[in-house]
């Protein structure tokens, strides 16, 4: 009979992780002990096969007898009307359902789960219905809309993303940048407006993100104000967008001017200048805070 | 022998009123179902378990029913088919699988060494099951041929069922003149951490009564109030680092289930219980041990007043007589009373304790009986139950729970009461454990 030495309960003979704080048991070198009778006559069964199993099982046959009877009824009346040269897509679609509803209930009921599932599903549907004829085009952009929805809706929740903050990150704006190209290469053939505007605004973009967070997490103290948040964010959006319009603009003409957006550029500065300015004089930061928060 | 005349249910059975909310809101996270266990150090023979209990239905004719849903309520009826003696599994009140059962509403389960009773509480509530369970036992040993024997407090094989015993003593009680019992706010309910899925997670810890005794004596407070405590301060440790602002901290509430039987002096073998709700307020400030033995040993005694416990019956019972209610479809219904065991139960407290109490054994069974075990299966909002049992010098506090690795009020519960100079012994059916 053991004791857990950091919860000073008494353990079951046998037992090699203290329940209640997975303590690993530490006996005496040589000394063995007997295992006593399990808590229950059987091991604990595994996860989920009680109770949902039949359910599951049933719901399963339901959904292939559907698809078997839509498929035949679907696939008759269009040989019968002489339209089965025209088969493929609604066939297709009504598979597609089907391997939708069987993985919504086989797949683990988590949130990453089922929506890694259907956007693989849809994204498996556009290809097939724009690749009908073996040539891909529209569907390559709406299949990398959902890559992105997945990078951005699903992926920071996913367990890695939630250990590698920082790979999530560099992942996320990888896959942006190549959506973009993958933009420019479907619509115009080769990647023509992709680095000359496309690069740029997204340099300028993340380098004034990064200014702000090294800026704003290496002030004293860990809280942020959401004005600075606000602030910071009109700064690097306004100021990316002049570099957008100027990248453009060269792209366009050959010249590098701001037509649109030289007004933002200038809000972008003096924004910039009273942050800078309230960062720097306590007096301007007192006069704009409450009187109760001097920070 | 003298014949045995019994008071067989014939057709349409009304279920008794508190367990008229168990068919409806039963479901893989709200089982409301429960077990309680003997083990023996003789190994049980499941042809004389078999036998026995065949004269457990025998002296017990009402509970030869099965459950079925009718057009307005759910009812009860006769059930002729035979009943089943099962292998015990993993773990114990999961759902009740009334189809493989022969449609019984009670389970009878054994392994080696042990013999279990599981319940779905609508046909008993947990004094009525170890009435069962003792009977069962008594059945047992007399055709295993081991001395005659009878529990204290049981069922007599020998004495014909006294029409009480399956009377629903809620509808005798209810007084029409009385003011419903009021709603109280919501509780507490902990979020835990990581998975958690149907299976019943059990660890039980066992301490020996005279230390416990000794320590809630110090404290003026009963072995259940002292264990209620205790689940009270732990939670309260938890909320402290899940909430970190007080204004935001909810009441943690317990609910206690009373057996009535003794308050009232009823003998039915049908539910008769109500539950006592003792809790604390930490948005007023952290509660120390103390001040919170003060306040459950208070708020115990207030909810085993007759008066309350009346006006709790008023608010149940008249909610069955409400025309609107009466004549609604069962179909309505069970959406209806999902909400309402929400609103009046699962939403008002953060855990349930139910103390079974101690279970006298008869002096030749005192060296044959190894653990005695109660479970509860949990829901889903609170995920973890507390049963106690008492028998010989120990008692046994089983933790059933539906997270997968969290373990933190487990752990609180019983370092507390290791720091408090009690011992307690751990066993589990978790995995990776042994």
């Amino acid at each position: 009979m053991a004791y857990c030495v950091r919860c000073g309960v008494k353990l079951s003979n046998g037992t090699k992780t203290c329940p209640l704080c997975g303590t690993e048991v530490q006996l005496p070198p040589g000394m063995e002990e007997t295992s006593s009778d399990p808590l229950f006559a059987k091991e604990l069964p595994p996860e989920g096969t009680h109770g949902i199993t039949k359910a599951r099982k049933g719901l399963i046959e339901l959904i292939i007898a559907l698809f078997a009877v839509s498929e035949i009824t679907v696939g008759l009346s269009l040989f019968f009307s002489d339209a089965l040269a025209y088969g493929f897509i609604p066939l297709f679609c009504i598979a597609m359902a089907t391997v939708s509803l069987v993985s919504i209930v086989l797949a683990k009921p988590r949130y990453v789960h089922h929506a890694s599932w259907q956007s693989l599903i849809v994204a498996l549907l556009l290809l097939g219905l724009d690749g009908a004829d073996f040539v891909w085009s529209w569907s390559l952009i709406a299949v990398g809309g959902i890559v992105i929805f997945w990078m951005y809706g699903v992926f920071p929740w996913s367990r890695w993303a939630k250990k590698h903050v920082k790979g999530g990150i560099a992942l996320s704006v990888l896959s942006t940048v190549f959506y973009l190209a993958l933009i420019n290469l479907v619509v115009s053939g080769a990647l023509t407006w992709f680095l000359p505007v496309a690069v740029p605004t997204l340099l300028a973009l993340l380098l004034g993100t990064l200014l702000f967070f090294l800026w704003f997490s290496n002030r004293k103290g860990n809280r942020i104000p959401i004005a600075d948040i606000v602030l910071g964010s009109m700064v690097v959006l306004f100021s990316s967008s002049a570099v957008f319009d100027g990248s453009l603009a060269r792209y366009q003409t050959g010249a590098i001017s701001l037509r649109w957006a030289s007004s933002l550029l200038v809000t972008a500065l003096v924004i910039l200048l009273f942050m800078v300015a309230a960062s720097l004089s306590l007096r301007l930061r007192r006069y704009f805070t409450s009187h109760n928060r001097h920070d | 022998m003298k014949r045995i005349q019994n008071y067989a249910p014939e057709g349409f059975i009304a279920l008794d009123n508190s367990a008229l909310i168990y068919p409806p809101t039963e479901a893989v996270f709200n089982a409301n179902t429960f077990r309680v266990s003997m083990d023996f150090s003789f190994s049980i023979k499941k042809a004389i378990l078999e036998q026995a209990l065949h004269d457990l239905l025998y002296r017990c004719s009402y509970a030869k029913i099965r459950l079925h849903t009718g057009f307005f309520w759910y009812y009860l009826s006769p059930n002729d088919a035979e009943p089943i003696v099962h292998e015990e599994g993993g773990y114990p009140s999961g759902r009740f699988a009334f189809k493989e059962n022969n449609g019984y509403l009670f389970k009878v389960l054994y392994s080696e060494h042990r013999i279990a009773l599981e319940c779905f509480h609508a046909l008993t509530d947990g004094s009525g099951a170890t009435a069962y369970l003792k009977l069962l036992i008594e059945r047992y040993c007399f055709h295993a041929g081991m001395p005659q024997m009878e529990f204290s407090g049981g069922l007599n094989y020998r004495v014909r069922p006294a029409k009480q015993e399956f009377s629903d003593p809620f509808q005798h009680l209810y007084d029409k003149q009385i003011p419903s019992y009021p709603a109280i706010s919501k509780a507490y309910h902990r979020k835990g951490n990581g998975l958690f899925d149907d299976r019943v997670k059990v660890i039980s810890a066992t301490i020996a009564t005279d230390q416990i005794k000794k320590r809630a004596k110090q404290l003026s407070l009963t072995i259940g109030e002292y264990l209620s405590t205790v689940y009270l301060y732990s939670l309260q440790q938890l909320q402290l680092e899940e909430v970190p602002n007080q204004k935001q901290r909810k009441p943690i509430r317990l609910s206690v289930p009373m057996n009535l039987r003794r308050i009232f002096g009823y003998d039915t073998m049908r539910n008769f219980t109500l539950f006592a709700v003792v809790g604390i307020e930490p948005a007023l400030g952290f509660y120390e041990f103390d001040e919170i033995a003060t306040e459950v040993h208070l708020q115990m005694v207030q909810s085993q007043s007759k008066k309350r416990l009346l006006s709790q019956i008023k608010r149940n019972v008249s909610g069955e007589r409400n025309p609107f209610i009466r004549f609604a479809p069962t179909a309505l219904k069970n959406p209806l009373f999902k909400l309402l065991s929400d609103f009046l139960g699962d939403d008002q407290y953060s855990g349930v304790i139910s103390n079974l109490g101690y279970v006298a054994l008869p002096p030749q069974l005192e060296s044959q009986v190894v653990r005695c075990d109660f479970h509860l299966s949990p829901g889903l909002l609170n995920k973890i139950s507390l049963a106690v049992i008492g028998y010989l010098d120990r008692i046994v506090v089983n933790f059933n729970s539906f997270y997968a690795t969290d373990t933190s009020l487990e752990r609180l519960f019983c370092t507390f009461l290791v720091e408090d100079g009690i011992q307690v012994e751990i066993a589990t059916n978790r995995e990776d454990t042994r």
